[in-house]
């Protein structure tokens, strides 16, 4: 009897799930419906890295300018075209595409649905395809510019950076950018200084960047040689190098936003972060196809060098100086990093 | 598939038998997918429209149709990997980088073949030897680990557990060297595209799904047959069942360890050739590991029945498919699938709750998939 | 262990370190560089050496236990989560939040090695399945849980991850203080510091040592340990004399999900204050072959997880070191290459040239009355 009456609870519960309500909601394919979807790379939305900036601009844009906004994480690379396309079928009007990795699907998509504006964080474009525009970062200017602030920071002439994968161009260029940064300090300056740069090499991409204890250890591993200033560039890894750093009381750089806001921990001893401003530049975009001036090809976003914050009065005046000079060459283009887009 | 499952329970009718055998896999994924609701709703979300959006997502359209077969062919392969392994008493965690293996050597063959030969291949003869280059690199790799098995009695998981790791480095090293594509516009890490002769043709236009989903039934088929109606599915059988017993009858247990493996990573570097000459064209690092570990788990939930490795490969793929307009519908996280899989394997693990549960009397045999360490 | 082995493992270790300090001399001098390859084996052991304890205890008892990996993950998960809440919900000092987050990483990974036992020992489940379950589970529930507490719609925070109260302190130990004063040059100033970077330690890096002892101990000189050992040899013949097998078995799986639970704790409360899905990243199959390697023992399990911080330690310097490889040894320069050192010396030592590894006779099989 027992059998009988659970299988009986058993299929109503199957029952009710069967006809489901089919969800009743804005229709993005109207007029006045003004739709962003957001696909991540292989990656978590809370990465508290490049997919939730990311993330951060569409939410901007839902509430500045009235959009409706849905997001899908990628749980594996072969699902890149169905997310495009899950949204691109509900008629929605623009799509940010997270990661260099997506580069290929974004494009095939765009000749696929002519009617969507798609923007690819990360994804420098060759050609243009209509309907595509690829979000682009100076990183090396980024790197260079803390690369030099840590040089001429360092008391011991060493400086460490704890990358992600160089594999990844952007990651790349930081970490080249960083070490073309402390050479031009120290032709400035008269010094030499030893430069530590250790890109994280798992079987896994996404991995190389979400093991902090790696990064922890590899930045410990800088200090005992004598290293005293340490750049995180790779995500979650970074952090933990920086939260080393912090800890073990040598100057710590963020990376991507102002990390003296987002690594709590880390903040007594943060000098400065190379900043990608990819919130602002998906924000700006995501404006740009709602006002119809979207453009084609590749836009270039901004990148630069955080404020001191507590450290501020440990930064010499030549020091601060010497920052704000190298950021105008390097925006004027008298200062280059000679760093090229991707690794030989 | 008739003789299938009767064959394992020959004294009932068929339907009677598979019923039987479906039951409790049944009310496990029924349980899973209720407690799943109950988790959903606790974190303020709607569990119905949660399931829509699986169903939908998985089995909603031809698109959705598709895109769960294009899931479930390499777990079909990868499951009767492990589930072959487990019939001869082997526990085969080796799946992914067999797999992986599989999938480097056969886009090698796709696309520089015809680079070093200077000539073009018509596909008859380059697309099946793409095919078969990976699935015997698949089989090298698992028969290294049968071998130490057999002659050092170094243990399969833990060999296992190293080669993948070892395959995964050298995968990973040839992707950014050696092998990496040099296109100018190219920045991840991946081989050159394979050439159109290495490539398999589509089944519909427009749909991704490849011959390889045909190709991974009928190969769960002959699995079935070669364990039940052949000499070596026997020997195999039994080596898994006591090794000792199987000595004293006169089997080569030693052989039959290494053949198994062989087997095994075969299944699995098949499967890796499929994806590289049926979906992706090419290898690309692996930006998410799983397949070798959710292969363990359609084993299990299989009951290493290559019918079940099927039908549980489907559901799987179903989910991890369904996923995407699940979340669309509802934003809830993908790890959800994770939990109801876990949920699922747990039940049908561990059927005596079920049993409980559900006032089902206790079968006399248990199936035994694995042994422990022993040598 | 025998000795052999220990000697094999040992030359592994000092081979690493000599390649280092031959190739980096031309940049740091070799104390500076041995001493940091020290503290980077010690800090990358300390999970490995405690996942491996946790399959001591498990299989020693008889007890398969592949779902360590599932047990660190969501004790790491867990431990920094009620630091959290005791921090920011219950207002509770730093410290008293930290202390409490490893309880509840202890806890959690007992929680989970209870689950485990409930499988394989009542239910008799096949031992690998129920740690596999573990292991899927540990990912689902730890994914899905940070997500829908910290993110999104509703989530208890606002959407933000609210900050860790931090990590545990590093307890200084003086030898600079004492051994300074001794010192007459520069060189040995040097000397002396640097050393002291070894021995400046955190809890759970410097009880995962102890532990390593008090489990040997506990395992080969007490009479729980005997009774735990005859119970994964021959159970029949411990049931006979009066061992209550069952028991044995619970108590020792969940020990050894309590030792997982710490290596768990060291992820997110002592190395770096966050958590992040997967974190693990495999380190729990890892301790599973350190067990191996070390032959079911405390001690060698230890030394094996030692073997893995050196190579990760080469790995680490090698970069730091790459401009200055010779061009004979370039192929140290390849970081996927290096990394297969640990890996292949595992398989090497599994087939068993310096001596067998023999598991407990009744590892992994069900006991039935």
């Amino acid at each position: 009897m027992k059998k009988l009456y659970t299988l009986l609870a058993v299929l109503l519960v199957a029952a009710l799930l069967l006809p489901a309500c089919a969800p009743a909601e804005a229709d993005c394919s109207s007029e006045d419906v003004f739709c962003v979807g957001l696909v991540t790379d292989v990656g978590k939305i809370n990465d508290k890295s490049f997919n939730q900036s990311a993330w951060e601009g569409v939410q901007r844009a839902e509430k500045e300018l009235g959009a409706k906004i849905q997001y899908i994480e990628t749980a594996d690379s072969k699902d890149y075209d169905k997310n495009i396309a899950t949204f691109a079928d509900e008629n929605y009007d623009v799509i940010v595409t997270v990661g260099f990795g997506m580069g290929e699907a974004t494009v095939k998509a765009a000749g696929l649905y002519p009617n969507v504006k798609f923007i690819g964080v990360d994804q420098f474009q060759a050609a243009e395809t209509p309907g595509v525009v690829g979000l682009n970062f100076p990183e090396d200017n980024a790197g260079f510019l803390v690369g030099a602030l840590a040089a001429m920071m360092s008391k011991s002439h060493k400086i460490g950076a704890v990358c992600g994968t160089d594999v990844v161009p952007p990651v790349w260029r930081f970490g080249e950018g960083y070490k073309a940064g402390a050479a031009y300090a120290d032709g400035m300056m008269g010094t030499t200084t030893e430069v530590f740069v250790v890109y994280h090499s798992d079987v896994g991409f996404d991995k190389t960047f979400t093991d902090p204890e790696w990064g922890a250890a590899t930045a410990k591993s800088m200090m005992d040689q004598g290293a005293d200033a340490i750049f995180g560039c790779g995500g979650i890894t970074g952090n933990g190098a920086i939260t080393a750093a912090a800890q073990a009381g040598a100057y710590a750089i963020g990376v991507d936003t102002d990390q003296y806001l987002t690594l709590p921990e880390a903040a007594p001893r943060m000098l400065s972060s190379a900043m990608k401003l990819i919130t602002p530049g998906v924000f700006d975009l995501i404006k740009a196809a709602k006002e119809g001036n979207f453009p084609v090809g590749n836009y270039f976003g901004a990148a630069g060098y955080a404020p001191f914050h507590d450290l501020d009065s440990e930064v010499p005046a030549n020091v601060k100086a010497e920052m704000e000079k190298i950021n105008a060459g390097l925006l004027d283009g008298s200062i280059k990093t000679n760093v090229p887009p991707v690794k030989p | 598939m008739q003789a299938d499952t009767s064959s394992d329970l020959p004294s009932k009718g068929f339907l009677r038998s598979a019923l039987d055998a479906m039951l409790v896999p049944f009310l496990a994924i029924l349980t899973a997918v209720v407690l799943g609701g109950i988790i959903i709703a606790v974190v303020r979300g709607n569990p119905f429209l949660a399931y829509y959006g699986l169903i939908q997502g998985s089995f909603g359209s031809a698109k959705a149709l598709s895109e769960t077969a294009v899931w479930a062919t390499p777990y079909i392969f990868a499951g009767l990997a492990v589930a072959l392994a487990f019939k001869g008493g082997l526990f085969n965690i080796g799946a992914e980088g067999q797999l992986a293996l599989g999938a480097t050597v056969s886009a090698l063959i796709g696309y520089a073949l015809p680079d070093w030969l200077g000539f073009d291949l018509p596909a008859i003869i380059h697309l099946p030897l793409t095919i078969l280059v990976g699935v015997a690199g698949g089989a090298f790799w698992a028969a290294i680990v049968g071998f130490l098995k057999a002659y050092t009695g170094g243990h399969e998981v833990i060999n296992t557990i190293m080669m993948n790791y070892i395959a995964l480095n050298t995968i990973s090293y040839l992707l950014n060297g050696p092998m990496k594509d040099r296109d100018p516009n190219n920045v991840i890490a991946r081989t050159p595209l394979i050439a159109e002769s290495a490539r398999m043709p589509e089944i519909f236009e427009g749909l991704r799904v490849h011959w390889g989903f045909v190709l991974a039934l009928l190969t769960a088929f002959v699995i079935w047959w070669l364990l039940n109606k052949t000499t070596l599915g026997f020997e195999i059988r039994m080596v898994g069942a006591n090794p000792d017993a199987a000595k004293y009858a006169g089997i080569n247990v030693k052989r039959t360890i290494i053949v198994t493996m062989t087997l095994s990573g075969l299944l699995a570097g098949m499967a890796g050739a499929l994806e590289v000459t049926g979906l992706n064209f090419r290898h690309e690092l692996g930006f998410s590991i799983g397949y070798g570990f959710d292969a363990i788990a359609i084993a299990l939930l299989g009951k290493s029945h290559p019918l079940g490795v099927v039908l549980a490969s489907i559901l799987f793929a179903a989910m991890r498919n369904g996923a995407t307009r699940m979340q669309f519908l509802t934003q809830l996280p993908v790890d959800l699938i994770s939990v109801l899989q876990a949920l699922i394997l747990l039940f049908v693990a561990a059927d005596a709750i079920i049993r409980y549960l559900y006032g089902i009397k206790t079968k006399g045999e248990r199936v035994v998939l694995t042994r422990g360490w022993g040598g | 262990m025998d000795l052999r082995r220990f000697g094999f493992i040992l030359l592994i270790i000092i081979v690493l370190f000599g390649l280092v300090v031959f190739i980096g001399q031309v940049k740091s001098p070799p104390i500076v560089i041995i001493t940091s390859m020290m503290a980077t084996t010690i800090a990358v052991a300390t999970p490995l050496t405690l996942g491996a304890l946790a399959g001591v205890f498990c299989e020693r008892a008889g007890v398969v236990n592949i779902g360590i990996e599932g047990m660190m993950l969501s004790s790491a998960f867990f431990g920094w989560l009620s630091a959290i809440y005791m921090f920011h919900v219950f207002g509770f000092p730093v410290g008293v939040s930290i202390w409490t987050g490893v309880l509840f990483a202890i806890l959690s990974g007992m929680l989970m090695g209870l689950l485990l036992a409930v499988l394989s020992i009542t239910y008799k489940v096949d031992q690998i399945i129920g740690g596999t379950v573990i292991n899927i589970l540990a990912v689902g529930l730890t994914g899905f849980l940070n997500r829908q507490l910290f993110f999104g719609r509703g989530s208890v925070f606002g959407g933000n991850v609210p900050n860790s109260p931090g990590v545990l302190p590093t307890l200084h130990v003086p030898v600079t203080e004492i051994f300074s004063p001794l010192c007459h040059s520069a060189e040995c100033l040097q000397v002396v510091t640097s050393i002291n970077k070894v021995f400046d330690q955190k809890p759970v890096a410097i009880s995962a040592i102890l532990l390593v002892f008090i489990a040997h101990y506990i395992l080969f000189y007490t009479r729980w340990g005997l009774r735990a050992r005859a119970v994964g040899e021959h159970p029949k013949a411990a049931d006979t004399v009066g061992i209550n097998v069952f028991k044995m078995r619970y108590a020792s799986v969940i020990i050894g999900g309590g030792l997982a639970g710490l290596a768990g704790a060291y992820f997110t409360i002592e190395s770096v204050p966050s958590f992040e899905p997967l974190l693990t990243n495999g380190r729990g199959f890892i301790s599973l072959a350190a067990m191996i390697f070390g032959n079911w023992t405390p001690i060698g399990a230890w030394t094996a997880a030692l073997v893995f911080g050196a190579s990760q330690a080469l790995n680490i310097n090698m970069q730091l070191f790459r401009d200055v490889i010779p061009p004979q040894l370039a192929i140290l320069q390849q970081s996927y290459v290096v990394g297969l050192i640990p890996y292949i010396l595992t398989m090497i030592i599994l087939t068993g040239i310096i001596g067998r590894t023999t598991p407990p006779a009744a590892d992994g099989v069900p006991y039935e009355k």
